[in-house]
Protein backbone atom coordinates (compact mmCIF):
# COMPACT_ATOMS: atom_id res chain seq x y z
CA UNK A 1 0.00 0.00 0.00
CA UNK A 2 1.28 3.37 -0.94
CA UNK A 3 1.10 6.13 1.66
CA UNK A 4 -0.53 9.40 0.72
CA UNK A 5 2.22 11.54 -0.68
CA UNK A 6 2.94 15.15 0.17
CA UNK A 7 5.27 17.24 -1.94
CA UNK A 8 8.82 16.06 -1.05
CA UNK A 9 9.98 19.57 -0.19
CA UNK A 10 7.01 20.13 2.13
CA UNK A 11 7.77 16.85 3.81
CA UNK A 12 11.40 17.86 4.35
CA UNK A 13 10.29 21.26 5.67
CA UNK A 14 7.87 19.54 8.05
CA UNK A 15 10.55 17.24 9.47
CA UNK A 16 12.98 20.14 9.91
CA UNK A 17 10.27 22.22 11.59
CA UNK A 18 9.38 19.35 13.90
CA UNK A 19 13.04 18.90 14.88
CA UNK A 20 13.37 22.64 15.47
CA UNK A 21 10.27 22.75 17.65
CA UNK A 22 11.31 19.76 19.76
CA UNK A 23 14.93 20.98 19.97
CA UNK A 24 13.99 24.47 21.08
CA UNK A 25 11.37 23.20 23.56
CA UNK A 26 13.78 20.60 24.98
CA UNK A 27 16.58 23.15 25.42
CA UNK A 28 14.47 26.17 26.36
CA UNK A 29 16.45 27.07 29.47
CA UNK A 30 19.81 26.63 27.78
CA UNK A 31 18.77 28.78 24.83
CA UNK A 32 17.35 31.48 27.09
CA UNK A 33 20.62 31.57 29.04
CA UNK A 34 22.68 31.66 25.87
CA UNK A 35 20.53 34.47 24.51
CA UNK A 36 20.95 36.46 27.73
CA UNK A 37 24.67 35.78 27.56
CA UNK A 38 24.76 37.35 24.13
CA UNK A 39 22.73 40.39 25.03
CA UNK A 40 24.59 40.71 28.31
CA UNK A 41 27.54 42.35 26.58
CA UNK A 42 26.11 45.85 26.97
CA UNK A 43 25.38 45.11 30.59
CA UNK A 44 28.99 44.07 31.17
CA UNK A 45 30.24 47.40 29.90
CA UNK A 46 27.69 49.27 31.99
CA UNK A 47 27.47 47.13 35.13
CA UNK A 48 24.05 46.54 36.59
CA UNK A 49 23.85 45.93 40.32
CA UNK A 50 20.79 43.79 39.66
CA UNK A 51 23.04 40.79 39.21
CA UNK A 52 23.67 40.69 42.94
CA UNK A 53 20.24 39.14 43.34
CA UNK A 54 21.03 36.31 40.91
CA UNK A 55 22.85 33.28 42.18
CA UNK A 56 23.95 32.00 38.79
CA UNK A 57 26.71 33.74 36.80
CA UNK A 58 25.89 34.66 33.24
CA UNK A 59 27.86 33.27 30.32
CA UNK A 60 30.10 35.43 28.13
CA UNK A 61 31.32 34.36 24.71
CA UNK A 62 34.87 34.28 23.39
CA UNK A 63 34.65 37.73 21.79
CA UNK A 64 33.33 39.40 24.94
CA UNK A 65 35.87 37.63 27.12
CA UNK A 66 38.67 38.77 24.81
CA UNK A 67 37.42 42.38 24.77
CA UNK A 68 37.15 42.55 28.54
CA UNK A 69 40.54 40.83 28.94
CA UNK A 70 42.29 43.16 26.52
CA UNK A 71 40.74 46.34 27.88
CA UNK A 72 41.67 45.34 31.42
CA UNK A 73 38.05 45.69 32.50
CA UNK A 74 37.83 42.13 33.77
CA UNK A 75 39.87 39.79 35.91
CA UNK A 76 39.95 36.24 34.58
CA UNK A 77 40.04 33.48 37.16
CA UNK A 78 41.05 29.92 36.35
CA UNK A 79 38.90 27.37 38.20
CA UNK A 80 41.13 24.37 37.36
CA UNK A 81 43.64 22.87 39.76
CA UNK A 82 47.02 24.51 40.39
CA UNK A 83 48.98 22.01 38.26
CA UNK A 84 46.87 22.67 35.18
CA UNK A 85 47.23 26.40 35.81
CA UNK A 86 51.02 26.12 35.94
CA UNK A 87 51.07 24.14 32.69
CA UNK A 88 48.94 26.62 30.75
CA UNK A 89 46.45 29.37 31.46
CA UNK A 90 44.98 32.42 29.80
CA UNK A 91 47.63 35.11 30.08
CA UNK A 92 46.98 37.43 32.98
CA UNK A 93 44.52 35.05 34.65
CA UNK A 94 44.55 34.35 38.36
CA UNK A 95 44.49 30.82 39.71
CA UNK A 96 41.55 30.03 41.97
CA UNK A 97 40.94 26.27 41.95
CA UNK A 98 37.34 25.37 42.73
CA UNK A 99 38.52 23.04 45.51
CA UNK A 100 40.26 25.98 47.25
CA UNK A 101 37.41 28.45 46.80
CA UNK A 102 35.01 25.81 48.07
CA UNK A 103 36.72 25.56 51.47
CA UNK A 104 37.25 29.16 52.46
CA UNK A 105 36.57 32.72 51.38
CA UNK A 106 37.90 32.99 47.81
CA UNK A 107 41.47 34.31 48.23
CA UNK A 108 41.47 37.00 45.55
CA UNK A 109 43.89 39.93 45.66
CA UNK A 110 42.83 43.20 47.31
CA UNK A 111 42.49 45.04 44.01
CA UNK A 112 39.60 42.73 43.07
CA UNK A 113 36.66 44.58 44.57
CA UNK A 114 33.02 43.46 44.71
CA UNK A 115 32.39 45.56 41.60
CA UNK A 116 35.26 44.17 39.57
CA UNK A 117 34.12 42.18 36.56
CA UNK A 118 35.26 38.61 37.14
CA UNK A 119 35.22 35.99 34.41
CA UNK A 120 35.62 32.39 35.53
CA UNK A 121 36.78 29.72 33.11
CA UNK A 122 38.01 26.14 33.10
CA UNK A 123 38.42 23.38 30.51
CA UNK A 124 35.64 24.33 28.14
CA UNK A 125 32.01 23.54 27.66
CA UNK A 126 32.10 20.10 29.29
CA UNK A 127 33.74 21.53 32.43
CA UNK A 128 31.40 22.88 35.09
CA UNK A 129 33.97 24.07 37.65
CA UNK A 130 33.89 27.64 36.32
CA UNK A 131 30.11 27.77 36.79
CA UNK A 132 30.47 26.43 40.35
CA UNK A 133 33.27 28.89 41.09
CA UNK A 134 31.13 31.70 39.68
CA UNK A 135 28.32 30.79 42.08
CA UNK A 136 30.74 30.79 45.03
CA UNK A 137 32.10 34.20 44.01
CA UNK A 138 28.60 35.65 43.77
CA UNK A 139 27.81 34.25 47.22
CA UNK A 140 31.05 35.79 48.50
CA UNK A 141 29.72 39.19 47.50
CA UNK A 142 31.21 39.74 44.05
CA UNK A 143 28.54 41.39 41.97
CA UNK A 144 29.87 41.12 38.41
CA UNK A 145 30.64 37.47 37.90
CA UNK A 146 30.53 35.82 34.49
CA UNK A 147 31.51 32.46 33.09
CA UNK A 148 33.44 32.00 29.87
CA UNK A 149 32.15 28.55 28.96
CA UNK A 150 34.48 27.97 26.03
CA UNK A 151 37.33 28.18 28.54
CA UNK A 152 40.99 27.60 27.83
CA UNK A 153 40.40 25.29 24.80
CA UNK A 154 38.36 27.88 22.89
CA UNK A 155 40.74 30.67 23.89
CA UNK A 156 43.79 28.67 22.79
CA UNK A 157 42.14 27.53 19.53
CA UNK A 158 41.40 31.15 18.72
CA UNK A 159 45.14 31.81 18.91
CA UNK A 160 44.80 34.16 21.87
CA UNK A 161 47.69 34.49 24.32
CA UNK A 162 48.25 31.91 27.01
CA UNK A 163 51.01 31.61 29.58
CA UNK A 164 52.57 28.77 31.47
CA UNK A 165 55.14 26.00 31.14
CA UNK A 166 53.48 23.94 28.39
CA UNK A 167 55.51 23.67 25.24
CA UNK B 1 22.56 -11.45 -0.54
CA UNK B 2 19.81 -9.99 -2.65
CA UNK B 3 20.10 -6.37 -3.63
CA UNK B 4 16.94 -5.41 -1.74
CA UNK B 5 18.31 -6.95 1.46
CA UNK B 6 21.59 -5.17 0.98
CA UNK B 7 19.93 -1.78 0.58
CA UNK B 8 17.74 -2.50 3.59
CA UNK B 9 20.84 -3.26 5.67
CA UNK B 10 22.43 -0.03 4.43
CA UNK B 11 19.32 1.95 5.29
CA UNK B 12 19.01 0.54 8.80
CA UNK B 13 22.75 0.93 9.43
CA UNK B 14 22.67 4.56 8.27
CA UNK B 15 19.63 5.30 10.42
CA UNK B 16 21.27 3.56 13.37
CA UNK B 17 24.43 5.65 12.97
CA UNK B 18 22.41 8.85 13.08
CA UNK B 19 20.41 7.76 16.13
CA UNK B 20 23.68 6.78 17.81
CA UNK B 21 25.11 10.19 16.92
CA UNK B 22 22.05 12.08 18.17
CA UNK B 23 21.63 10.62 21.65
CA UNK B 24 24.82 11.88 23.38
CA UNK B 25 24.22 15.35 21.92
CA UNK B 26 20.66 15.43 23.24
CA UNK B 27 21.91 14.31 26.65
CA UNK B 28 24.66 16.96 26.82
CA UNK B 29 23.70 19.89 24.57
CA UNK B 30 26.19 22.25 26.26
CA UNK B 31 29.13 20.03 25.34
CA UNK B 32 27.82 19.77 21.79
CA UNK B 33 27.43 23.56 21.63
CA UNK B 34 31.11 23.69 22.58
CA UNK B 35 31.98 21.36 19.72
CA UNK B 36 29.98 23.49 17.29
CA UNK B 37 31.59 26.68 18.65
CA UNK B 38 35.04 25.18 18.13
CA UNK B 39 34.42 25.33 14.36
CA UNK B 40 34.12 29.11 14.72
CA UNK B 41 31.54 29.34 11.93
CA UNK B 42 28.41 30.50 13.75
CA UNK B 43 27.93 33.50 16.04
CA UNK B 44 27.81 32.73 19.78
CA UNK B 45 24.06 32.24 20.25
CA UNK B 46 23.60 30.24 17.04
CA UNK B 47 26.02 27.58 18.28
CA UNK B 48 23.45 26.83 20.95
CA UNK B 49 20.55 26.84 18.47
CA UNK B 50 22.42 24.39 16.24
CA UNK B 51 23.24 22.26 19.28
CA UNK B 52 19.57 22.28 20.30
CA UNK B 53 18.04 21.43 16.93
CA UNK B 54 20.57 19.32 14.97
CA UNK B 55 20.50 16.26 17.26
CA UNK B 56 16.70 16.02 17.01
CA UNK B 57 16.89 16.29 13.24
CA UNK B 58 19.43 13.46 13.25
CA UNK B 59 17.25 11.43 15.59
CA UNK B 60 14.03 11.86 13.61
CA UNK B 61 15.70 11.06 10.28
CA UNK B 62 17.54 8.10 11.84
CA UNK B 63 14.25 6.70 13.13
CA UNK B 64 12.57 7.22 9.73
CA UNK B 65 15.35 5.27 8.02
CA UNK B 66 15.41 2.44 10.56
CA UNK B 67 11.64 2.01 10.45
CA UNK B 68 11.48 2.43 6.69
CA UNK B 69 8.93 5.25 6.90
CA UNK B 70 9.26 8.22 4.54
CA UNK B 71 12.69 6.93 3.61
CA UNK B 72 13.29 9.41 0.82
CA UNK B 73 12.65 12.41 3.07
CA UNK B 74 14.85 11.01 5.85
CA UNK B 75 17.63 10.13 3.43
CA UNK B 76 17.51 13.50 1.66
CA UNK B 77 17.85 15.37 4.97
CA UNK B 78 20.63 13.06 6.14
CA UNK B 79 22.40 13.58 2.82
CA UNK B 80 22.08 17.35 3.19
CA UNK B 81 23.32 17.20 6.79
CA UNK B 82 26.29 15.13 5.67
CA UNK B 83 27.15 17.72 3.04
CA UNK B 84 26.93 20.52 5.62
CA UNK B 85 29.15 18.54 8.02
CA UNK B 86 31.68 17.92 5.26
CA UNK B 87 31.82 21.61 4.32
CA UNK B 88 32.32 22.51 8.01
CA UNK B 89 35.06 19.90 8.41
CA UNK B 90 36.78 20.99 5.21
CA UNK B 91 36.69 24.61 6.39
CA UNK B 92 38.24 23.51 9.70
CA UNK B 93 41.02 21.75 7.79
CA UNK B 94 41.62 24.74 5.51
CA UNK B 95 41.81 27.10 8.49
CA UNK B 96 44.17 24.74 10.29
CA UNK B 97 41.86 24.27 13.29
CA UNK B 98 42.99 21.43 15.51
CA UNK B 99 39.56 20.46 16.86
CA UNK B 100 37.53 17.40 17.66
CA UNK B 101 34.87 16.68 15.06
CA UNK B 102 32.15 16.49 17.76
CA UNK B 103 30.28 14.02 15.57
CA UNK B 104 29.38 11.38 18.13
CA UNK B 105 30.27 11.22 21.83
CA UNK B 106 31.27 14.66 23.09
CA UNK B 107 34.70 14.92 24.67
CA UNK B 108 36.94 11.91 25.17
CA UNK B 109 39.21 10.78 22.36
CA UNK B 110 39.61 13.26 19.58
CA UNK B 111 38.49 12.48 16.02
CA UNK B 112 40.48 14.54 13.55
CA UNK B 113 38.64 16.48 10.81
CA UNK B 114 40.29 14.33 8.11
CA UNK B 115 39.01 11.08 9.60
CA UNK B 116 35.56 12.58 10.14
CA UNK B 117 35.52 13.82 6.54
CA UNK B 118 36.33 10.32 5.25
CA UNK B 119 33.64 8.84 7.47
CA UNK B 120 31.07 11.35 6.24
CA UNK B 121 31.97 10.49 2.64
CA UNK B 122 31.08 6.85 3.41
CA UNK B 123 27.76 7.91 4.98
CA UNK B 124 27.05 10.07 1.93
CA UNK B 125 27.66 7.11 -0.38
CA UNK B 126 25.32 4.98 1.76
CA UNK B 127 22.68 7.74 1.54
CA UNK B 128 23.06 7.87 -2.24
CA UNK B 129 22.57 4.10 -2.48
CA UNK B 130 19.42 4.24 -0.32
CA UNK B 131 18.02 7.15 -2.36
CA UNK B 132 18.79 5.41 -5.66
CA UNK B 133 17.00 2.26 -4.56
CA UNK B 134 14.02 4.33 -3.34
CA UNK B 135 13.81 6.02 -6.72
CA UNK B 136 13.92 2.68 -8.58
CA UNK B 137 11.27 1.27 -6.27
CA UNK B 138 9.01 4.29 -6.65
CA UNK B 139 9.61 4.63 -10.38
Amino acid sequence: MRMRSIHPLSEIALVVLLAALIGVAWNKTLLTDAWRGETRHAAVVAPQPAQAAEAVPMPVGLAQAKDLHDSGQAVLVDARNADSFVKEHISGALSLPLAVADRKKPPLPKNVTPDTIIIAYCNGFSCHDSMELGKILIKAGYRQVFVFEGGLPEWRDAGYPTAGGAS
Amino acid sequence: MKRIDFVMVLRIALGGVFIYAAVPKIVDPVAFAGSVAAYRILPYFWNYVAAAVLPFLELICGVLLVLGIRVRTGALIIGALNLVFMVALASAIVRGLDIDCGCFRQGGEKTTPWLALARDAVFLAMTAAVLRYERLRAG
